[in-house]
């Protein structure tokens, strides 16, 4: 099985050092008057760059601009959209970090790039593929409120369920109309890789068929790009079988949250995967040898000829030493695979 | 309201009492000093000596505002977690992560067997209590959120971390009350952030609370509580103190499908926003409140601890709700 070490998608911006702590202190500087936007963009690109640098020094073979410009993974994408406005903070899944809510008064309506500029910056300062990231229309929906119906959505709560049920279905078409404007834009600025998160499946899988459709609607607009959808924070094995069938070419799956997943990956699968089997989400780190048992047991399971190995979910939750030591372990696995299987 | 409970405590509180949930922010000098501390330019000794002259400042205050249950202000802490984690062996101090926009912390690591050996907060909660005789609340975060809001490189799974750090926590509840601590706040705002561990939260909840003399609180904000609502009812405390004003008052939906059973301290400011609320806007929530929630049972107070705000903007927003609640009570 031929390994590609990709990172997930986030990266901390922020570190021990006084060169690490640049978009922070400038952030506090700007919101004091003391900077101008100019300031902020310069210190977004340096630790850009610092990101990058130090995801090609750990050795992995496809990189992410780390997220560093990104407030959150909802507003980011969602302040950028007419027709929404930003509003209070909310718990972002089952982590101690928030993002701030999306209100949705008018029709969704992409009027400018979300993150193409962002990607083009990126792609420019690295020697190695950058992956596109961008969070999917469900989990945006899911994450949003409508003002404008007499029903708020919030998730789907609030209100009889007809109309909760119709606002919801709104928030995910305008959304998936927005995204999938902005993957034809990053398939046409030259992105190979193109990942959409969409965690809110793992909480709500009966809403798969809509899932599907929203991602048909991305994936027509794709050109050669390859479409990765990434699913974490919750348990995938259910969904096993069914997530074969969407209209993406990897799926990128988070084993922490599930014994049973390694067992549904050996079975086989249709789609290339992206393997997220070194955790994200805690600062102890995984004995490689294990981690490369893990991989012969899907490799001679499932009969897999390539294969991305990533951290379960952004490493922005881990701190900077540890995410630099996360990915330099995915090396070590890889290295340890591929003497064992040599 | 569990006034007979307080009546037993020895404590009598008006209609609609006010408090805060904890934190106020630091003053500039307190701030300096922090910093010159860091940098070891004063030593432990001249820190705590300022951070004293902080904590009186805002007990004064607040007895000025008129407040009727109030807090030390945490003038001694950084994070509500990682405090407790740099004063308990078996944790390390972690690197830093983001809580959200340009706010990060120290990220504590359970890298040992977490143990109490002895009082963390009680030197604290008894130099405030001195400063006053107004009620002051005994601040603790509770097992569940230290759990998840540490790394955990020690424990085997959650249920594990979680009931070993319950037996800590009850330690230091027992020496609050020890102490003359008659209300006592554990606060739990990372309570839904796994629905399907609400039981866990409750059976750790329980170990540190049963059978022990005081009015319990717990702080529970930002989360998804709809997915844990009516069963956090069955966590073993007598009021729970909740954002309100952040959210648009959206638990109240919730009220009304399913009965409100305990006491509430009902924020009626948002803690994230420099704006100071008009009257007129506290009014309307609470009155919105008031349509679900039962009078005897409501408590005001903002939405979460005021830390990042400012001073001025800590003491408006404080006397905004005092205004309001007095309003009410007439």
């Amino acid at each position: 099985m031929e390994l590609t070490l990709a990172n997930h998608s986030s990266y901390p911006r922020i570190g021990d050092s006084a060169e690490e702590q640049l978009l922070r202190r400038t952030i506090a500087q700007r919101e004091k008057g003391e900077k101008a936007d100019a300031d902020l963009g310069a210190a977004e690109e340096h630790m850009t760059e610092l990101a990058l640098r130090e995801q090609i020094d750990a050795g992995l073979d496809v990189v992410t601009d780390g997220l560093i410009r990104w407030y959150d993974p909802i507003s980011h994408l969602a302040r950028k959209l007419a027709g929404v406005r930003i509003t209070g903070l909310l718990r972002f899944f089952d982590t101690n970090f928030y993002f701030r809510q999306p209100a949705v008064h008018l029709r969704i309506e992409r009027t400018k790039p979300l993150v193409v500029d962002e990607f083009l910056f990126a792609q420019r300062k690295s020697s190695r593929p950058v992956k596109a990231v961008l969070t999917g229309p469900y989990t945006l929906a899911r994450l949003s409120i409508e003002e404008a119906s007499p029903t708020p959505t919030n998730g789907g709560s609030g209100g009889g369920p007809r109309g909760a049920a119709a606002g919801f279905n709104r928030l995910l078409d305008g959304y998936t109309t927005a995204l999938a404007e902005e993957v034809a834009a990053l398939a046409e600025a030259g992105a190979t890789l193109i990942q959409v998160d969409e965690p809110a499946l793992l909480r709500h899988s009966s809403d798969l068929p809509q899932v599907e459709r929203s991602l048909a609607a991305l994936a027509a607009r794709k050109g050669q790009a390859e479409l990765i959808l990434a699913l974490y924070f919750g348990d995938a094995a259910p969904l096993y079988e069914k997530l074969q069938t969407l209209p993406v070419d990897v799926l990128s799956l988070d084993f922490t949250y599930s014994p049973g997943l390694l067992d549904r990956v050996r079975s086989g699968s249709a789609k290339k995967l992206a393997l997220g089997l070194v955790d994200g989400r805690n600062t102890r780190l995984e004995d490689a040898s294990v981690v490369a048992k893990q991989l012969e047991r899907i490799a001679r399971g499932a009969g897999l000829d390539r294969a991305y190995l990533s951290p379960s979910c952004g490493l922005e939750y881990v701190p900077r030493d540890r995410a630099q030591l996360k990915l330099k372990l995915l090396a070590a696995i890889k290295e340890t695979f591929l003497g064992s299987n040599r | 309201m569990s006034r007979e409970k307080l009546r037993q405590l020895g404590i009598e509180l008006p209609l609609f009492p006010t408090t805060s949930v904890g934190s106020f922010p630091k003053p500039d000098y307190l701030m300096k000093a922090r910093a010159d501390f860091a940098k070891k330019k004063i030593n432990p000794q001249e820190l705590e000596e300022v951070e004293r002259r902080a904590t009186e400042f805002w007990i004064r205050k607040q007895e000025e505002l008129g407040v009727d249950v109030l807090v030390d202000g945490e003038m001694y802490r950084g994070d509500m977690v990682a405090y407790f984690a740099e004063k308990l062996p078996g944790f390390e101090e972690g690197g830093l992560v983001r809580s959200y926009g340009n706010r990060y912390y120290h990220k504590p690591i359970i890298t040992g067997e977490a143990r109490w050996e002895g009082p963390i907060t009680v030197e604290w909660w008894k130099y405030a209590q001195g400063l006053t005789s107004k009620p002051v609340k005994g601040m603790l975060t509770g097992p569940y959120t230290i759990m998840d809001w540490s790394f955990n490189e020690f424990y085997p799974d959650r249920r594990a971390t979680c009931l070993a750090l319950a037996g800590v926590v009850r330690r230091e509840v027992e020496a609050l009350i020890q102490a003359g601590a008659k209300i006592i706040q554990i606060d739990e705002p990372a309570s839904s952030v796994r629905p399907e561990e609400l039981p866990l939260m409750i059976e750790a909840m329980h170990a540190v609370t049963d059978g022990l003399p005081a009015y319990f609180i717990s702080h529970l904000c930002y989360g998804a509580f709809e997915t844990i609502y009516p069963g956090m009812l069955d966590l073993p405390v007598d009021n729970f103190d909740m954002e309100f004003s952040n959210s648009g008052l959206d638990m109240l939906d919730l009220f009304r499908k399913h009965r409100y059973t305990k006491d509430i301290s009902f924020g009626v400011v948002d803690v994230h926003t420099h704006v100071v609320e008009q009257d007129s806007v506290v009014e309307e929530r609470l009155r919105r409140g008031l349509e679900v929630l039962p009078r005897e049972a409501v408590w005001v107070d903002p939405d979460c601890g005021l830390k990042t705000r400012t001073v001025d903007e800590a003491i408006g927003k404080m006397r905004t709700l005092v205004s309001v609640a007095r309003a009410f009570r007439n």
